[in-house]
This record gives C-alpha cells, structure tokens and sequence, in this order.
C-alpha cells in the first residue's frame, strides 16, 4: 500500500516519574489495564532497575486513542522509550523529576499536560550540605510552566496521605480527570476493582486526585498563593525575646546595648539582630533539658508520630553529654581541671569521656532529671562557657564594627559570618574557629574576600574548601587543630 | 522471599486461544513451557529475575508438567546445567544477566558449546545495553560469535518474542548449538499480550524419567583431539545448519516499501524505536507501515547471508542499525554483500555513534544523514526542526543543573549503618582502600559515604585486594554481601586469602539473602522454622539472620582464625570492630560479619502481622524516630552519616535561623540508626525515639496516665 501521505494518527504516550517504592508499577498495570478493559491497543514498560531502592524511575505507556475496534487487523507500533517532545501527558509525584524530564527534553509547549506533584522528596546531595542546598523550587516550577502545554501543579502526596493510599491511586486519579487519555472515569475505577487490593483507599485516593484536578482546571489559583513569600519578620524584637526567655533581662539589655553599636550601620544592624541573638542563645545542657521537657513539645510529638487520642506515646530522648558539656557549666578553675583529666585520657589512646544517655522522658525519673538539668538557668552566667563565648561575641562584634567603619559591606560580610556559629560539642567548636580565623586574618581585606571565605566554610564541614579559598586569597591557613595520631602501619609478613 | 507471584503463576497456565497478558519477561517464560522445556535453571538479575522468581514459586504447577527447576548458585552452575541436553533429547533453559552473568559462565558455554547439543537449549540473558545497566559497552554478541551459539535479538512485541523462544529450541536442535536470546531492560518489561497455546510437557522430566545412561561418546566430551572435530563441525555444518534453519522459518523479517532502492537493516530489538524514528522523519505510519524496506534481524547471530543479499540486491545503499562496538553486523553485512559481489553501499558506525543507546533521537539522527546521501526526495526538514527544537529545550535547563538522584539504601536497610560506621572509623584511624562488590552495599558508593575504590565482580572484592593490599602500608577492607560470598567470594577471596596468609580484613553483610536482585533465598537464608518461631513468639520485627549460620560455619571450617560477628544497628560497636581489625596484630585474615536481615523481607513479614493484631484488637507497638525542630541547629551532619530517605530537612520554623532543619517524614520504621549514630557520632541531642503502642492493656494506660500526670507538673509551658 502507499503510505506516501503518512497518517496524522499516532498513539497518546503518557510518561510517569516515580520514585522507587511509590507503586509506578501498579499505576503502569492500571493504565494498562484501563486501556485493555476499554477495547484499546496499548503498551506499557518501565526501567524499574534504575529505580533500586528510591531513586528516580519512570514508566511509559502508549495508548491508541480509538478503539482497536476501528483498525481491524492491524496493531500499532509502539515505542518502548518516551520520545523528546513526543509527550502527551508526563505524570510526576515529584517536583524534581518532572523538572528532570523538561530537562530531558521531553515536555514540548504544543503538546504535553503536566500534572506535577507539587512536593519535593529532597535527593541526598540536597539534605547534606551544611546549610541550605535545596534545588530552587521556584526555579523548578517556573521551568515546567515555561516548557508545559499546561502544567497542573498539586501536592499529590498529600492528597494520597488525606487517602490513606499510596501516590499511584492518586496519580490515577490525576490522569483521568486530565482528560488526556480517552477512557471514561468507570473504567480507571473498574481497573482498580477488578485488582482486588486496597481497593477502597485507592478509590478514594483517585477520587480526591480527580476533583482536585478537575477543580484546578477550572480556577488556577492555588500555584500562584503558594509561591508568595511570607511577611518579614522583625528580627530583633525576636531575638530580644529569645535572649530574655534564655537568660533573664539583663542579658536582653545587653543584647541591646551591642546591637546599639551598630546604629550607624542598619543594613549591618539588620543582620546582627539575627546572628547575636542565635550566638548568644547559645545551645547548652540547660537549654537543651528545658526544650525536650517543654509542654508544648509533648504536643508536637503526638503530632509528629500521628498518634491517636487512644495511643500510648514513650518518649526517649538520646544525649551523650562528655566533657565539655560538663566544664560548660563550672567556674573556669574546677574547668579547666576536668578538661585537663579529659585530655590526658585521650592522649593515652582512649577515647573521650562521655555518657550516652536514653532518658525515658515520659516517665517521673526522666522527667524529673531533665527539670534538674533545666533548673541550672542561674548556674550558667557563672559557667566557664558562659564567659567564654562573651569574649568570643566581643571580638567578633569588634571586628564587625572596625570593618563596617572601613566599608559598610565588609561589616555586613563580617555579620553574616555569625552563620558559621551552630551546632554542639565539634561541629560549634569548628564554626567558631573558622569564623574567628576569619575575622582575624581577613577582617581587614575587602568584602568579596571574606564572602567567599565563609561560603567556603560553609560548603564542607572537613575545612579543605575554606582553606583552599584561604590560599587563593594569600591569606595563612587555619592552624591546626590539636588531635591525637593514631598511626598503624600493616607490619611485612616474614618471608616464608 | 515474601514476594508473591500468584497472578503471575495463573498466566502461566493459560491454554490455547486464550489472551496472555503481561511482561516480556513472563511471556518468554510462558513460552518456555509452550516449548516443552523439561529444566529451567538460572542466576538471578536484573532485568531477567522473574522468569527465575515466578518459575521457583509456581513448582507446584511446573511439577504436573513433570519440569525442573532450579535456582543455581551462579551463572556458571547454571551454565552446567545445559549439560543435561549433550547427550539426551531434552530441551533446558537457564537464565542470567548479560554480560557479567556470560563472563562467569564463559568456561561451561565453551564446554558445551563445543560439542554441540542434543535438545535444544536457550539462554535468555538481560542484555543490558543502555539505561539501568552494568558494563553497558559490552556485547553477548561477542560471547555467541566466540563459541558458535545462536544469537537471538526478537523485535520488542509479545507474539515475536514468543515464536523466537520456540524457534530457538527447534533452531538448536536442528544446529546442534545452544541459542541465546538477549532482552533490552525495556523489553523485558514492556507489558503487552499474545493468543496463548498449550504448555506442552517434556518428553522425559521429573514425571517421565531417562532409563538409562547414554553409551559412552568421547565426542560429546570437550577434550583434544575431539575439539578439532568440534571445530570443523561448528563451521562445516552447524553454522550453515543454523542458517537453513532461519532462512527456511523465515526469522528474520523483511517489511517492503516504496522507496525500494534503499534499506535498513536492524536488531530485531530496535525494530520498535526504528518505527518511531521514521514516523518522526515522515517515513512511517504509526501501524508500521514504512515507505523504506526493513530486513529485521530477529536473529542477529549468525547472519544468513542469503537473505542479506537479496534484501540488498537492486538496492543503491543499506543502513545497518546495531547498537554496541564493534560492528560485528555491518561487518558480516558487508562481507556477505562483497561475497555476492552486490555493490550496495553499505552505512553503519560511519553515520551512526559508535556509542551508547540508540534511541529515537539517535535513529533520527542516523535516519537524516541517510536520507540526505540517498534520499533526496525526502523532505527532512521537519525532523532537523524536531532535533534542533530537543536541543534548545535542553540548553534551557540543562540537566546538569539539577541535583541527580542516584538509588540508595531503602529504608531501614541494615547495611547503612556499617558504612556509617566505617565513615566514623575513617575519622579515627584515617582513610582505608576499600575494595567494594556488587550488591546493595554498592549503594555506599553514593552520597553520603562516597566509600568504595573498586568494583572488579561479582564477590570478587577479596580477592581484588591481592595485589593492592601487600603493596600498601595500610591494611585494606573488603565489603561482600552474603549473595556475592556464595556466589565466588568464597572460594576466590576468602579461600585464597587463607591460603597465602595474606593481612586482609573482609567485611561480609550477612543479610540473609541476594537482596539487589530481588531477595532471593540462599543457603544462609532463615528457614522457615526460624520464621513461624518468630511470629509465635511475636518476634516478628527482629533481624533473623542470626537464625542462620552457615557463613560462620563455613569460615571456621575454613580456618578462619580471627571472626567477629557485630549486629549492624550497634554503631559503636561496628566502628571499634573495624578500627581493632584494621590495627590489630593479628596479621593473617580478619572476618566481621555484619548481621541484620533484610528490612525488605521482615516487612513483608511484618506487615500482615501487625496488621493482624490490629484486626484482632491486640497490643501493636510501633517506633518512629524524630528530630527536635527547636533543639536541631541545621548542620546536617545526621545526614551526612546515613542518608536515610526519611531523614529529610524541612523549613526551619524559628524565625531567627535560616537553615532548614533535620526531620524525619512519615516511612520511618524506627531502625534506630538515628540514635546509634546521634551515640556513636557524638552528633547532637534532637533526635527523640517515640514508641507508640495502639491498643494498650489496662494497667499500661493506668501508668501511662499516671505519669502523663506527675510529669506534667514538671513541664515548663514556654522556652524560647
């Protein structure tokens, strides 16, 4: 026969991003399924390999838009692998991935509906960098709004948790009511009956799934409220009650009076209302009792672990306080002692003395420990890290001040270094001494200097980037920290 | 494994005239049946497990039929097995992942391969050629050139896929060499149906036994001076018995076509993204009708060369589609050609990448290149429009741009926690030359514990450290699954280590079973026994590795002198274990066996369980570990020591700060790593465990209220 006018006619390719584990099998077998049940030629497959244990996976399916009915004899051709720009409909049930797919190059601004969920499910290089890496969700959404024919953007994993189903059900539902495919609702439902398991909850999955993007359809408003920024908050009324409820009012009148230096300077003073009152906050054993005992966390708790009004919540907390948590709390003599013994003992090759603890802070005695612990408030102020971290405060709130006289924007590089300031026991111990060396060795260079100095500090908790950045700077490494060598070397085996 | 096939096993049952509907993988078993195999063995891997997964299941079926199975200890047992059908008129098939699972069954192909068979049989091997694969730039091909063996490639469609098992059989018998058959990741997957026939029992199996011994034929054995007859025989009559053979059933298919001075010829496994590239350049219709001829090499070993000359003769070029380097096709293409005297021009690599998948995109590419040295007629704009269009949707969010999202540990996996360990060790007696394997534990490869130097084979990790360890100064680690020990680690790691004295320190994950695979039983799997003595005892949610010992029992016997065992969750515990073995000594072989059961199977096990008790109104308790938003100060080390998908950061709800903090989402099964690291690591005080109990009994609400109420007179209201 002559195909010299090639036929408009092709297949509607629907392809779905999944995560391992989210059931894109099953949705594949009841998209499948939904085309078999309706009379249509149809072809589904998946890289379900790649996908081993969470990562990213997809799964395509081609379907003949007129029932098979209307081409007897003869079957469609279809393709095991989504073509770019040959995308009918692409189904994510993350953020992420869908972005990945336009990246891909397969959502085309003729032809593809995007129905995306809206939640992110962060990769592992987002969550372990020291402060914030996370992919720019505006970014990602504004690519798929460029890019999509139409893009309906949810939180499908919401909606699947509302269900009590898991995420396939409900992107079931999402792709029935796009309209994309040419089944009739019955028929999605029919498939998910005739698969006799959890036939309920993912009914209910895809009905939700259905009306919302049917409603969405109608009235696109929910993307854009979701994106608008919150309010700023006044950041040192804030912190002026943090540190008072930490301490007591005078050392708020104090916060004040430091934060007063820095009048001349607002966009510095700005900055500082956050750092000081986090570094002067500082997190101890004290804190840290009064914060686990808290009532309102009892609260937070239940609600983090979805317990029932009919459940029994126990709660146990896990602490290794050592050493140093201790010295914290005693005047620097007695201090200094106890971390002399500490020392000694890990010169000898043992480790460091701590006490890993798994407080029950449901029961009386757990409670009653932590409320000893939180009561120690008065004790602080006479504590050796008490005076410390004030001394550390002034050099660093010195050197903020001398830079912000030579340039404004280099006291504002120096404020912002009141970031590097986080954590317990090593990780604060290392914040401080890069933010000190810092301020020390760079305090009296330019701005672009000392930004690049602390977005590298930032960047690994290992030091290796800042004292790269050091170096290409010209400015001395960091010294280095005093650690016990625990040097083996494989001894020759004797010839035999 | 818990896995369960039972819809499957019904397919597999089907009769004649009735619809199939399902996988690739599930049709090429179903057809084993049609074909009347009387043994089924393999190796587990992807993409092929299931044929292997649904047949062990459905034995009580395949038992009526009078077929063996077997689940083989690896592929070159498995590739023994084939034995069977040297010197008697049975029919067998064994499975493994292509090429890996080929290299380790390389020695038994020859010895087969060499005397030729009697009953037909076939190799279905996942060949592993693009996404999702492991040494993707090899070839079976290469293997079915080298030891004279049937290469089979179908076109990607149920009833193609399904007629060239049987064929493969038929194919054998009539060549005497065993056949292979290669699946792509996707076709292995690609669900669609076929009209089902009759399975068909052998004629001698388990039902129906062999009398007696066949007389005794040093031909059939792979031994001098047979081998040379071998050889003749192999190109004197099996190859050109192997042609007849498809050029007679006609297996390879040509599609004509308008423009009939041309051709294309191709895998039978490109056939379906073929059809999509000329639909995209207007050379095709969406059912497959093509204005270019297509010869289709459903089998791409050997080539009958007739059929190439007369899909070539008349024609003024061919363009031949074959994925991988080298151009084994092209080359036999162009040689039969030349042989035949036929001009045609003959295009391949010269218009194709040498490289990597081919796609649509890829076919489109080679299609243009084509048409514009032959086909002038056509117009190619449109697809050039396509190409360029692909290209700047991808120059504006390049892919680089986004953070990638390797696999990793699922939840719970109890092999995390050893590299967390081993990350912790590292800080104390500073970095080791790890030598990984293949495994889940190569998963460790990936952020956040980038650990592993080397990867050589499948339990190979022991023995991959015999030149590096003795020309090291420090000692070396070897991590192997339990899969990867029964698989070869044993013998070529652990036995070898022993008997040179080497100063090694191997770290086997006992988990109980090839979970990268699939969780496939082996021998240390927890019995049966083990597991019905856990639910009595209501047991259910602890490790049963411990159940099984017959690694520990292997390597005393062995002579292993220095072995620990450390359950995986004791993070501490691990890390001192490591740090004594790698400073020890103790010179000669070191062994910690890291045990903790596979989190996948005790779900599976756990899950109807619970949901039991909760049914019956019985005591459920559940843990979930959790992350003190106010205490946690979003540094993330937590993360950076576990990478545990449900350890996750969130907006940080304090104003004052801006990095996000740590939290744990909803899919936490409470392992417990949390706290074991937060001890080990000295990490900080935010995370809490909760155990929640549903259906408590009277007297642990009693005191449960009790202390809900004298603890709350000690709670302050507000901290900031």
């Amino acid at each position: 026969m002559s195909t010299a006018q090639v036929t408009p006619m092709r297949p509607t390719c629907v392809l779905i991003c999944a995560l391992g584990g989210e059931g894109g099998g099953v949705l594949a077998e009841w998209l499948y399924g939904a085309a078999v049940r309706a009379g249509h030629a149809a072809q589904s497959t998946s890289v379900p390999g790649v996908a081993q244990r969470t990562g990213a996976t997809t799964y395509y399916i081609e379907v003949w838009p007129q029932p098979a009915s209307t081409h007897p004899g003869r079957r469609p051709v279809f393709s095991l692998n989504p073509v770019p720009g040959g995308v009918d409909l692409l189904v994510s049930s993350e953020l992420l991935e869908t972005a990945r797919q336009v990246a891909n190059g397969m959502v085309s601004a003729d032809r593809t509906v995007v129905i995306s969920s809206t939640a992110r499910t962060l990769t592992t290089a987002e969550k372990m960098q020291p402060t914030d890496g996370r992919a720019d969700t505006g970014a990602l959404v504004a690519a798929l709004q460029r890019h999509a024919k139409q893009a309906e953007l949810l939180d499908l994993a919401a909606l699947a948790q509302q269900a009590g189903t898991v995420i396939s059900a409900v992107m079931l539902g999402a792709i029935a009511a796009s309209g994309v495919l040419p089944f009739a609702r019955g028929v999605y439902e029919d498939t998910i009956r005739a698969g006799g398991k959890g036939v309920e909850p993912s009914l209910r999955g895809f009905a939700l799934a259905f009306d919302a993007v049917t409603r969405q359809r109608e009235q696109r408003t929910a993307v854009e409220a979701a994106l608008q920024p919150a309010p700023a908050p006044d950041l040192r009324a804030l912190g002026r009650a943090r540190v008072a409820s930490y301490q007591d009012e005078a050392y708020a009148r104090l916060y004040d009076e430091r934060l007063d230096r820095f009048a001349a300077w607002p966009a510095v003073q700005q900055e500082l209302a956050r750092w000081l009152a986090l570094w002067m906050a500082f997190d101890d054993i004290v804190r840290v009792a009064a914060l686990k005992l808290a009532a309102s966390r009892q609260a937070r708790v239940r609600r983090e672990v979805k317990a029932g009004d009919d459940e029994i919540v126990k709660l146990y907390d896990h602490f290794k306080p050592g050493v140093p948590e201790f010295a914290a709390l005693l005047p620097e003599r007695l201090a200094a002692r106890l971390q002399a013994w500490d020392r000694r003992r890990v010169a000898a090759g043992r480790d460091p003395w701590a006490l890993p603890l798994k407080v029950g802070t449901h029961t009386l005695r757990g409670a009653l420990a932590l409320r000893f612990v939180a009561g120690l408030k008065g004790w602080r102020r006479r504590g050796q890290r008490f005076a410390r971290e004030q001394a550390l405060i002034e050099r660093w709130l010195a050197a903020v001040q001398a830079g912000a006289q030579r340039d404004p924007a280099l006291g504002l590089e120096l404020a912002l270094c009141g970031r590097l300031i986080k954590g317990y026991g090593s990780t604060n111990e290392r914040g401080q001494a890069s933010l000190l060396h810092i301020v020390d060795v760079l305090a009296t260079r330019d701005a672009a200097t000392v930004r690049a100095a602390r977005e590298a500090a930032l960047a690994d908790d290992a030091g290796r980037a800042l004292d790269a950045t050091l170096a290409a700077h010209g400015a001395p490494p960091r010294p280095p920290r005093e650690q016990p060598v625990r040097f083996y070397r494989r001894k020759p085996v004797p010839a035999r | 494994m818990e896995v369960q096939f039972t819809e499957q096993i019904k397919q597999l049952q089907l009769g004649a005239g009735q619809a199939f509907h399902g996988e690739g993988i599930l049709a090429i078993t179903k057809a084993l049946l049609q074909s009347g195999v009387a043994y089924i063995g393999g190796y587990q891997g992807a993409p092929v497990s299931h044929l292997l997964d649904v047949m062990v299941q459905a034995k009580p079926y395949v038992d009526t039929l009078g077929v063996h199975v077997e689940a083989c200890s690896n592929e070159a047992s498995a590739a023994a097995m084939l034995g069977a059908s040297l010197h008697y008129p049975v029919r067998g098939c064994v499975t493994w992942k292509s090429i890996v699972g080929t290299n380790v069954a390389a020695d038994a192909l020859s010895n087969l391969a060499s005397p030729g068979v009697t009953g037909g049989t076939l190799i279905v091997v996942g060949e592993d050629t693009g996404e999702g694969a492991s040494v993707i730039q090899e070839r079976t091909h290469a293997f079915a050139m080298k030891s004279t063996m049937a290469l089979f490639d179908p076109r990607p469609d149920l009833p193609t896929m399904v007629n060239c098992v049987q064929h493969a059989f038929a194919l054998s018998e009539a060549s005497h060499m065993p056949a292979m058959l290669g699946l792509r990741i996707r076709a292995c997957h690609v669900r669609g149906s076929f009209e089902a026939q009759d399975n068909v029992a052998p004629r001698h199996g388990t039902h129906a036994w062999i009398d007696e011994p066949a007389p005794f034929d040093y031909g059939k054995l792979a031994h001098p001076p047979v081998t040379f007859r071998h050889e003749k025989l192999k190109v004197e009559q099996r190859i050109p018995a192997a042609q007849a053979y498809i050029e007679q059933h006609g297996l390879n298919e040509t599609f004509e076509g308008e423009l009939a001075d041309v051709g294309l010829i191709v895998q039978g496994g490109l056939y379906n993204a073929l059809q999509r590239a000329l639909q995209t350049v207007g050379l095709a219709d969406a059912f497959g009708d093509s204005r270019v001829p297509i010869h289709v090499l459903n089998v791409v070993y050997p080539l009958a060369p007739k059929s190439i000359g007369a899909f070539a003769a008349g024609k003024r070029a061919v363009l031949v589609l074959e994925e991988g380097t080298p151009e084994f096709i092209e080359k036999d293409v162009i040689q039969a050609l030349r042989r035949q005297d036929l001009n045609t021009a003959v295009h391949g690599k010269d218009l194709m990448p040498p490289a990597g998948e081919y796609n649509v995109e890829t076919l489109v590419q080679g299609l243009i290149a084509f048409g514009e040295r032959h086909l002038p007629q056509v117009d190619l704009a449109a697809a050039k429009a396509w190409l360029a269009a692909n290209a700047e949707r991808r120059a504006d969010v390049p892919v680089a741009s986004l953070p990638p999202r390797p696999p990793g540990f699922c939840v719970g996996c109890p092999e995390r926690p050893v590299f967390s360990a081993l990350k912790l060790a590292q800080q104390e007696v500073g970095r080791v030359h790890v030598a990984a394997d293949i495994g889940c534990h190569a998963l460790a490869t990936f952020e956040p514990f980038h650990s592993g130097h080397s990867i050589l084979g499948y339990g190979m990790s022991l023995a991959s450290r015999a030149g590096v360890g003795p020309l090291m100064a420090q000692r070396t680690l070897a991590i192997m699954g339990d899969g990867g020990f029964w698989h070869n680690g044993l013998l070529t790691g652990v036995q070898a280590a022993l008997f040179n004295g080497d100063d090694a320190v191997l770290m086997i994950m006992k988990n109980g079973y090839t979970s990268a695979t699939g969780t496939q039983d082996i021998i240390s799997t927890p019995d049966d026994e083990a597991k019905a003595e856990a639910e009595r005892n209501a047991a259910v949610h602890q490790s049963l590795a411990h159940k099984n010992q017959t690694i520990e029992q292997t390597l005393k016997g062995m002579g292993v002198p220095w072995l620990r065992t450390v359950h995986t969750y004791e993070v501490d515990a691990m890390r001192r274990t490591v740090e004594e073995a790698l400073t020890t000594d103790f010179a000669g072989l070191k062994v910690i066996v890291a045990e903790g059961e596979c989190q996948l199977e005790r779900q599976r096990r756990l899950k109807p369980f619970v949901a039991g008790r909760l049914k019956r109104g019985e005591r459920v308790e559940r843990v979930k570990y959790g992350v003190d938003e106010d205490v946690c100060t979003g540094d993330h080390a937590c993360i950076r020591l576990s990478g545990c998908p449900t350890l996750t950061v969130k907006d940080n709800p304090d104003p004052l700060r801006v990095d996000p903090v740590a939290t744990v989402i909803d899919g936490c099964v409470g392992c417990g790593l949390c706290g074991a690291n937060a001890h080990a690591a000295t990490l900080c005080p935010s995370f809490y465990r909760a155990e929640v109990v549903k259906n408590a009994g009277g007297w642990e609400r009693f005191v449960a209220r009790w202390r809900e109420t004298v603890t709350s007179w000690l709670r302050p209201e507000v901290v900031a």
